[in-house]
């Protein structure tokens, strides 16, 4: 090969596929990092969420009374899981540019690599819940069907409507460092009426507020996210059309916003961080 | 002017780029959206650390950028690497780029040597069948053993340089972009980079080299720019751009290391370089090989009285143990013109050497000021050590002796 032929085979770091080993060497990094020197290791991706599904499903149901549901445990970890990947997919990668300046103010490849990294490990925990999850829901759940299929093009779409959040959020904190703090506060309420603990359209209280529950349902683009995954987990059925149509929409337009922003933030990261 | 850029050619054309004058972020969301509109301008009172800088390099040259402090050296720098955008202008370098612009760039500190050689070659571009290929050489390269299995977060300044040094080395880059780094780690290894460098150049790739450090531009450079304020105020050979640069500080002589002709000089040396038998450069020798030290002189015009002078060349074994002293008188006045040192056989063994081109009046006695040090590697022969190549034959035949009670 003549030294042209390199030269032009190599010259544009916008050429993202070259660089398809270096994003696997960062998710590797990354995953390696995440739970290096801890003794449980990997058992970490399944302590978090049957701590949160142990403490909600006995507060709400037997505690509280506030929930009747048959497996209560199964509807929060249909959407504890979903929540979990978006939470820490974001507060993961808002941080990442920063820890990472080293390597991006010193060196010329595609950034868009790290927060990708970040959004990506975060898919090993996801896994690994669905992999318990759903055998458990076609055994215990009568309903259970093929509508877990569906997982597949959620999964899809999850993946790039946070891929999209997650790259603004990640540029947006180099420049303000304010973003992570923000995220941190709003995910606790967040959390709370997104609908992972309970149906939105069933709330009580929604007869009295009837504007609420759409807001709730769809001003949230998490919400409806949650609502299509459990709904095939643990409902076994196939989410409405509205829902998918609106999960393909929002994937859709979050990853181009989020590419937009990276777009035109990233060549002065090197200046900010 | 826009034609597409050749691999090794690094072109910069009315570059501008400045920094705002308070160090940190854009103030709210809205100037940052805005910013790009208002930067585009050269006329923003904000820091300039280029200001309308052009340089074209040729493919396989060797440049040197230096400046004090401020001067928009490192800016140039990360501008060619594509790390920070221009506000107006071109910035482009053809073929692949390495760039080794700080210690331990895209380093992880709880990571092995050997793992961070993978994701810093990754960085660069490399895929996994090019980096499984070439990484024990990289690793052999390094100097570092077994070392290169322990967490970088062990390793000294000087063992880093060795890691990023070995990555770059090997990206097999058109274009070399370096920043300071050289400077740290033992002079050995320096020497092993710049002979790396020169290999490379010598196979046509092309070395930007920002540096503090007049004698490692001397060392590595054929051709400096000096910077002042963002703008070049000198771009030619390196031994009057050093004279420039030390005459800017102030200095007016130099610092031992460089050891520029004193304006008083009868003698410029415009150029000089080390070639093999057909007339090429070359860094690199066998033993036995024939090496040309090719001289441009320049009379001085203040020099204008026709004065003898003596020429000398002295060979040293790196770093400064003298090995070979000669010199010949030489008039001054006759305009500019070539002028060279034959050595028909080079009589040394593997190893580094100097080669400094001086100049002395008033015989024998007088100091000798050495204005260049032309640096080359003899490889290694069979079957001797040293540093004079004195290979002779055995006669082993059995001759019987008697011997007499």
């Amino acid at each position: 090969m003549s030294d042209g032929e390199r030269g032009r085979r190599h010259d544009n770091p916008r050429n993202v596929f070259r660089y398809g080993y270096l994003f696997s060497q960062l998710v590797r990094r990354e995953l390696r990092q995440k739970y290096k020197g801890s003794f449980l290791g990997v058992l970490w991706y399944f302590i978090n969420p049957l701590v949160l599904m142990g403490l909600y499903g006995v507060m709400l149901g037997p505690l509280l009374k506030a929930v009747h549901m048959p497996d209560y445990w199964l509807f929060i970890l249909g959407g504890l899981l979903v929540w979990l990947f978006f939470q820490q997919s974001m507060l993961g990668a808002a941080v990442t540019l920063v820890e990472q300046s080293a390597l991006v103010s010193k060196v010329r490849f595609p950034r868009e690599t790290v927060p990708a990294a970040v959004v990506t490990v975060q898919l090993v925990p996801y896994f690994s819940m669905l992999v318990v999850v759903v055998p458990l829901a076609l055994i215990l759940r009568s309903d259970a069907s093929l509508a877990v299929l569906w997982l597949v093009p959620l999964t899809a779409c999850l993946f790039a409507f946070t891929l999209g959040l997650a790259l603004m959020a990640s540029v947006l904190h180099a420049y303000y460092r304010d973003v992570y703090p923000v995220l941190m506060a709003a995910f606790v309420p967040l959390f709370f009426i997104s609908g992972v603990l309970f149906s939105i359209q069933r709330l009580p209280g929604l007869p009295s507020h009837p504007w609420l529950g759409p807001v709730l349902r769809w001003g949230n683009p998490i919400a409806p996210f949650i609502e299509a995954v459990r709904t095939v987990i643990y409902y076994g059925q196939t989410p409405s059309a509205t829902v998918l149509l609106y999960v393909l929409a929002a994937s859709i337009i979050s990853l181009a916003l989020g590419t937009a922003v990276f777009r035109r933030l990233e060549g002065e990261l090197a200046v900010v961080l | 002017m826009n034609r597409a850029i050749l691999p090794g050619e690094v072109v910069l054309e009315d570059a501008w780029r400045s920094f705002p004058a308070r160090n940190d972020r854009a103030a709210t969301l809205k100037e940052l959206f805005t910013s790009f509109r208002s930067r585009r301008h050269p006329d923003v009172p904000d820091t300039h650390a280029l200001a309308g800088v052009s340089l074209h390099i040729n493919r396989g040259e060797t440049v040197g950028i230096i400046g004090r402090n401020g001067a928009g050296k490192t800016s140039t720098l990360r501008v060619l690497a594509g790390i920070i955008p221009l506000h107006h202008g071109r910035a482009e370098c053809g073929g692949r780029v390495a760039t080794l612009i700080e210690l331990g760039a895209g380093f992880g500190r709880e990571f092995t040597g050997r793992e961070n050689i993978r994701v810093n070659a990754a960085l660069h571009g490399m895929g996994r069948e090019e980096i499984d290929a070439r990484i024990d050489e990289m690793i052999e390269f390094s100097e570092l053993g077994h070392f290169i299995d322990s967490p970088i977060k062990t390793y000294s300044s000087g063992m880093l340089v060795r890691l990023g040094f070995a990555v770059a080395a090997h990206i097999d880059a058109d274009v070399l972009l370096i920043d300071e780094v050289l400077a740290v780690g033992d002079e050995a290894f320096q020497r092993k980079c710049l002979r790396r460098i020169a290999e490379r150049i010598e196979e046509g790739a092309t070395l930007v080299l920002v540096s503090h450090s007049p004698a490692t531009i001397e060392r590595a450079c054929r051709r400096v720019v000096v910077l002042d304020g963002g703008q070049v105020t000198y771009d030619g050979p390196t031994a009057q751009g050093l004279r420039f640069y030390h005459r800017q500080l102030g200095l007016e002589e130099a610092e031992p290391a460089m050891a520029g002709l004193p304006s008083g000089a009868p003698l410029a040396i415009a150029q000089a370089r080390l070639e093999d038998g057909e007339g090429q450069p070359r860094q690199i020798f066998a033993p036995g090989e024939r090496l040309r030290a090719a001289l441009l002189l320049d009379p001085v015009p203040a020099a204008a009285e026709e004065r003898e002078v003596e020429l000398v060349i002295e060979v040293r074994q790196f770093p400064d143990r003298p090995v070979f002293r000669t010199a010949q008188t030489t008039p001054t006045g006759a305009g500019r013109r070539q002028v060279s040192f034959e050595i028909p056989r080079l009589n040394l063994l593997g190893g580094d050497y100097d080669l400094a081109v001086g100049v002395r009046e008033g015989g024998e006695d007088a100091p000798v000021v050495f204005d260049r040090v032309l640096a080359f590697s003899v490889v290694a022969a069979e079957g001797a050590e040293g540093v004079v190549d004195l290979r002779g034959t055995w006669e082993l035949e059995p001759t019987p002796v008697e011997v007499r009670p």
